[in-house]
């Protein structure tokens, strides 16, 4: 157990313990306010969601910003879509061809393996911006512009290296000698990763997927590129697209779209906080 | 570390007799897909980087050597993208670590449901998407109808509507405070951890000692999370180099030049000039920055733990 920051005991009120949970609510303030704000905003009319004097409770609450996202000119249903059908392929394939390749640099011995692994981390920290122009003309080549393929390509640019770092500061915490019976008894190394490892970095897998899926679904560059037809747009680029023409001055039913954006990452997110911080801060280490 | 349990598992004997392989045909894939998706593409841009080659002339490419270059170091528009680059990846990740350290440190004692609850709470901002991040504040920024100026107007620090996003000195750091908010979670997230780590005889015998909550903060707790402000910091700074949603969807880069970063910068030189050669050229000389950048930093790292 951890004892007080401030000096009296746990349960003494002091004016130390006051300005320490002053503090705290102030940083719950600022958290939250602007995602309150978000959401008094989508139950709000046009009108009043741009009234000089804003109201801190919608005075007329009204769904429609809501029922409005799906019966409108827009497809929103098709926007929400792509982004779910995108983000969740380059997880999923992210994970895939990470987990051998970070089973490798964990346990095996080889002698490119410092190179490969300082390779990748490398990539990782490569300016999206500076592929842009040549992952272009490559998907134009390959006639993958303007569909899911060709975006899962250029999200898989970041998903991969982050997803192989993560996945080895996972399976670098699985003791070695798990995985010694599966040995003797002479299994090949891709049954002893797919039956022995492999289950028992699932909470590692899961989190690693949940973190490429948000930062896939965080890019914007690449849909905003990629992608000609409005219809098979990302919702992240749609928002941006459309704002200056439906939501100009419908804030409202800008805020509903942003609800209905951010309701899948807080999903992901929350469900797996905690193992986040181990894969992040080991992976990162791990790769120095 | 991991090399010395697989090592371990081979008999001692063996170890020596054993060739030792170039490559692990199971990192493969990885390494192929990335050879497709990411050496491919820097390989071309340094090829583009030294040819005129614009897609809307339908010349095709030509070789101009290092005139790209030539034409960056006297372009103003660059120094002052990279300028802004550098201002808002500093001032937005030195501000949020601090803020994230500051609640860190706010609610590490705290036990009980209502704190793990405050915790969580604390984090959201991080679960909120970048687009979401800036049109949000955006919103919130609108000279008339926007939260903001109402509340700074009822209580009389402005007398009239501040154009945050309007005015080329305010609309740089009206940005940064939208980047700082979603950012400082990620700080708080992994300091908290790793405050968590701390050894707890450190913390006993520091308090045995009679060490008061300044001190320990200072000389105990400090010291133990330099690594994490480190790694964190190096994370953040990267993702904010990287930064185009919020930037984009709040200002795109104006008025003016006034929030035009390099991806800004770019990403209008290849995809509304369709000026590749040049868009390429400057991802290169940035690409030298960052990767010296990184070896300077992640070299102090290890120096430091």
């Amino acid at each position: 157990m951890k004892g007080g920051v401030a000096n009296g005991g746990p349960r003494r009120f002091t004016p130390g313990r006051a300005a320490q949970y002053l503090a705290i609510a102030f940083g719950l303030f600022w958290s939250l306010a602007p995602v309150y704000w978000m959401l008094a905003t989508s139950f709000k009319t046009e009108l009043e969601a741009t009234r000089i004097d804003p109201t801190l409770l919608p005075v007329d609450p009204t769904f429609a910003n809501y029922i409005g996202l799906g019966g409108q000119s827009l497809p929103f249903f098709a926007f929400f879509f792509n982004s779910i059908v995108s983000c969740l392929l380059t997880a999923a394939i992210a994970v895939i061809i990470a987990t051998p390749a970070a089973y490798a640099l964990s346990r095996a011995r080889f002698r490119l393996r410092g190179a490969t692994g300082y390779a990748i981390l490398l990539f990782r920290m490569l300016p999206l911006v500076v592929m842009l122009a040549p992952l272009y003309l490559l998907l134009l080549n390959l006639h993958l512009l303007d569909s899911i393929g060709g975006l899962v390509v250029g999200f898989t640019t970041f998903g991969l290296p982050f997803a192989v770092w993560m996945m080895k500061s996972f399976i670098d915490a699985v003791p070695i000698e798990i995985e010694e019976a599966a040995r003797v008894d002479g299994y090949p190394r891709w049954q002893i990763l797919l039956r022995v490892v492999t289950p028992l970095v699932m909470p590692g897998i899961l989190t690693t997927a949940t973190f490429v899926f948000m930062e896939a679904w965080n890019n914007l560059i690449y849909p905003l590129t990629f992608m000609t037809t409005m219809e098979k747009q990302t919702l992240p680029a749609a928002l941006v697209l459309t704002f200056t023409g439906q939501f100009k001055t419908d804030w409202g039913g800008m805020m509903a779209a942003a609800t209905i954006t951010t309701l899948p990452l807080m999903i992901a997110f929350f469900a797996v906080q905690r193992s986040m911080v181990r894969g992040l801060t080991s992976g990162a280490v791990a790769g120095a | 570390m991991a090399a010395a349990g697989a090592i371990s598992a081979n008999a001692p004997a063996r170890r020596n007799a054993e060739r030792v392989p170039w490559f692990d045909w199971m990192a493969l894939p990885t390494v192929a897909v990335l050879a497709v998706v990411i050496g491919y593409p820097v390989a071309y841009t340094l090829v583009l980087s030294t040819k005129k080659y614009n897609l809307l002339d339908m010349a095709p490419a030509k070789f101009i050597g290092g005139a790209n270059y030539s034409r960056l170091f006297s372009d103003p528009v660059f120094w002052h993208s990279l300028g802004n680059t550098a201002i808002y990846t500093f001032g937005s990740v030195v501000v949020a670590s601090l803020l994230g350290l500051a609640l860190a440190l706010l609610t590490e004692s705290l036990t009980g449901w209502r704190f793990r609850t405050a915790r969580m709470l604390l984090l959201t901002p991080w679960a909120v998407p970048f687009v979401v991040v800036a049109f949000l504040f955006r919103y919130m920024y609108l000279q008339n109808g926007g939260v903001i100026n109402a509340v700074l107007l009822d209580l009389g620090i402005i007398d009239r509507p501040v154009l945050w996003l309007n005015n080329s000195a305010l609309a740089l750091p009206s940005i940064m405070v939208a980047n700082v908010w979603a950012m400082t979670p990620f700080f708080f997230l992994l300091l908290s951890a790793a405050l968590a780590a701390i050894p707890s005889e450190v913390i006993e015998s520091a308090r045995i000692d009679k060490a008061g909550t300044w001190s320990m903060v200072y000389h105990i707790k400090l010291p133990f999370l330099r690594g994490a402000l480190f790694i964190s910091s190096l994370l953040m700074i990267i993702s904010n180099f990287n930064d185009f949603a919020k930037i984009w969807a709040m200002s795109q880069g104006g008025p003016g030049y006034s929030t035009t970063t390099l991806v800004v910068y770019v990403y209008r030189l290849a995809f509304e000039k369709f000026d590749f050669g040049y868009a390429s050229a400057i991802g290169v000389v940035w690409l030298a920055l960052l990767l010296i950048f990184a070896v300077v930093y992640l070299r102090a790292l290890r120096v430091n733990t």
